[in-house]
């Protein structure tokens, strides 16, 4: 709480994630049960299931949104339960909700997330520029259109470089372009060794899967191709 | 040391344990009662409505006690994450706001014959009329989120802060009465009989046991509650309610993963 | 970063917000003046009760309009999850808190001297003999008020539920910010002495306040 140690350094032996019989219940209902997961760094898995299934509960769980009711966890080597703030830094979600200030501009949006993970403003106009809202730059995200809200959520992967990306759903109401934009944002995190988890109900993602996961009524199971 | 305390809160919760508790409660409120009304003397000044003190001093002591083992529960919880802890500080506040609610309501019928209002604005009293109302809070936040863990760290909070503000809160009502002469609704110790002060003394053990024996009552309809949330779930995750009921007991110490 | 840098990004990012939005001056003010209006509607029209209740009328007017206030500072949080976004910031947690409470304390202080200002002109309270006093008792109430407001005011970010408790919550507790402000003000207008031990059971509760809501407040937003 106030002690501050400095950033931990990177555990780079340690797989990206690492599940051992997490549940995750709320109320009396169980989203997540006994999930049992090994994902290695640099490895992109597809995760399939159908809606309500807890696919966004499990990717929202190992990005340290939500703790596991019962069970243990480690994210790139990081405890889920103590050093979650180290998973934080090293991790990105994509997820249903666009974490915008719909007061303030996109720029100040993006500035805002920067400040907040330490990183340096001067990347934010590219950032812009690469998912194509350069010129809504200064204007409120309250105007904004739901695809343009998603393209700025999206800028936030273009501005950090994060070790494990959890994309949940990412394509949904996105046109062409955009899915474009999100592939390419993917592979690029691939080629610098980045993990990915990828939900989606898209018949075929333009991004890469090493693996694929099927999650049912809270159960995970590897899908043998 | 906590199991000792565990072990020592497993017996009072142990069926005879409850019995002999609940005996000795009862005893000793009667003896209270007995005390108050025959065996002591009438006040000098206010006669027989003084006889209240037995059970409204009592029932004061209780309303913070048990908020002071809120706040230990609520630390304790935070601390080392036992659910036990949150048990304790459950049961303790809806018992205690039991006994504030008392306090206040003999506070009242005191003050009626005395000073001819229904409430004088007694800095004691005050304060426990805000200590009442931040403690009804705490329940209304028990009742709020669907998680047993999340729901337990946010009362644990609300019983923290919630302790922390009442000495400052007595201490601003204290001050805040002395700017006018309006006098206090208790009588200074030093005119108390040796036999009153043994009422009171009686009253003040009397219901410390009978605090004890409600909050064990409650902590069990708390692990009742608790073991039906698990054997609800127990089906769907495919382990036994008691395996459940022990992980969120304690929830197992965890190793970094290589 | 520091825990203060942290804390003074997010506060400036809540100031903005509030420019932008004007909340302060569209919601807040105008909610303040209304409750004023109806004060004197029910005490009034007679002169020396409202004077004589002046000081205690301002600060209800203060403690209702700090829960409006901070509703609204935890509703932008609330439109698009941005709270979980400040969650999964490798930020230290209290920075929030601290943030937040600093962003509203502005606001409120801005609040205090229109609200002192109606005040003096509805209900005839002189300000004149002690304003250093007067001024330090909103500065030291406001930040008790930001650090209880800031504190709970996560309760309110998502069910209807939980935005109701949290009124139930801040006024007991705001207890103490109610009677020292309310004694420091009128023992001050009127020209007494002793306002100094008021603001300084003020500036303890803020001490207190601002220390527990540091260590507790990231039990309250993690799940």
């Amino acid at each position: 709480m106030l002690s501050r140690r400095p950033e931990q350094e990177d555990r780079t032996g340690s797989p990206a994630v690492v599940l051992s019989g997490v549940t995750r219940v709320f109320g009396v209902t169980p989203a997540l049960v006994r999930v049992d997961l090994r994902v290695e760094r640099g490895e992109s898995v597809l995760v399939r299931g159908p809606n309500g299934a807890g696919k966004s509960t499990l990717l929202r769980l190992i990005a340290t949104a939500i703790s596991p009711t019962y069970g243990t966890g480690s994210v790139l080597g990081f405890d889920l339960a103590r050093e979650r703030d180290e998973v934080r830094r090293r991790t990105e979600l994509l997820g249903h909700r666009t974490r915008l200030y719909e007061d303030l501009t996109a720029a100040e949006n993006l500035r805002f997330f920067c400040t907040l993970y330490g990183l340096d403003a001067e990347a934010v106009p590219a950032a812009l520029q690469r998912v194509g809202l350069a010129e809504v730059a200064g204007e409120r995200v309250r105007g904004f259109s739901q695809g343009m809200r998603q393209r700025l959520a999206l800028a936030r992967l273009a501005v950090r470089e994060a070790e494990l990306l959890l994309l949940d759903e990412p394509y949904g109401g996105l046109d062409a372009g955009a899915k474009t934009l999100v592939d390419d944002l993917v592979a690029e995190a691939a080629i610098r060794g980045a993990t990915l988890i990828l939900a989606t109900h898209e018949a075929a993602p333009g991004a890469p899967a090493t693996r694929t996961l099927l999650v049912e009524e809270g159960r995970a199971s590897e899908v043998r191709p | 040391m906590p199991n000792t305390a565990e072990r020592a809160m497993g017996k009072l919760t142990a069926r005879r344990g409850e019995r002999w508790l609940g005996v000795l409660a009862v005893g000793g409120v009667a003896a209270t009662v007995a005390m108050g009304l025959w065996v002591t003397p009438p006040d000098a000044e206010e006669g027989n409505v003084f006889r209240i003190i037995y059970l409204h001093v009592p029932a004061a002591w209780l309303a913070y006690l048990s908020f002071l083992v809120v706040l230990i529960g609520s630390v304790a919880y935070l601390v080392t994450k036992r659910t036990r802890w949150d048990w304790l500080a459950a049961a303790s506040a809806e018992v205690g706001v039991l006994f504030t609610g008392l306090t206040l309501v003999l506070g009242s019928i005191w003050a009626k014959p005395v000073w001819g209002t229904w409430w004088t604005w007694d800095p004691r009293l005050t304060t426990t009329a805000v200590l009442f109302l931040i403690y009804v809070g705490y329940l209304a936040v028990r009742k709020l989120p669907d998680s047993p863990a999340r729901r337990a760290r946010w009362a644990a909070v609300v019983g923290i802060v919630g302790f922390v503000d009442v000495p400052i809160v007595h201490l601003s009502v204290v001050w805040w009465r002395s700017q006018h002469q309006a006098p206090a609704l208790l009588h200074v110790a030093p005119r108390m009989a040796p036999v009153m002060a043994a009422g009171l003394m009686t009253g003040v053990a009397a219901f410390t046991i009978l605090y004890a024996y409600l909050v064990t009552l409650r902590l069990r309809v708390g692990r009742l509650e608790d073991r039906a949330v698990a054997e609800a779930l127990s089906p769907r995750l495919g382990r036994s309610a008691e395996e459940l009921m022990d992980e969120a007991a304690s929830p197992q110490e965890v190793r970094a993963h290589g | 970063m520091t825990l203060l840098r942290q804390s003074w990004a997010i506060a400036g990012k809540d100031l903005r917000i509030e420019m932008r939005g004007r909340y302060a001056v569209g919601l807040v003010l105008p909610f303040a003046g209304t409750l004023l209006i109806a004060f004197g509607l029910s005490l009034g029209p007679g002169r020396a009760l409202l004077q004589q209740t002046a000081p205690g009328l301002l600060w209800l007017a203060m403690l209702f309009a700090s829960v409006l206030a901070f509703r609204r500072s935890y509703e932008s949080e609330g439109e698009d999850g941005a709270l979980e976004g400040l969650l999964l910031a490798p930020i230290d947690k209290a920075a929030v808190f601290l943030g937040k409470a600093a962003a509203v304390t502005a606001q409120l202080l801005a609040l205090a001297v229109v609200v002192t200002l109606l005040v003096a002109g509805l209900f005839g309270l002189s300000l004149g003999s002690q304003p250093g006093a007067v001024a330090g008792a909103f500065v030291l109430g406001t930040v008790g008020l930001a650090a209880i407001g800031s504190l709970f005011g996560v309760l309110t970010e998502s069910s209807r539920a939980r935005e109701a408790v949290f009124p139930l919550l801040v006024l007991p507790l705001a207890t103490p910010i109610l009677v020292a402000g309310v004694r420091a003000t009128s023992v001050a207008t009127s020209g007494g002495t002793g306002a100094g031990s008021w603001l300084g059971l003020l500036a303890a509760f803020d001490a207190v306040f601002v220390a527990v809501g540091t260590l507790v407040f990231e039990f309250l937003l993690e799940d």
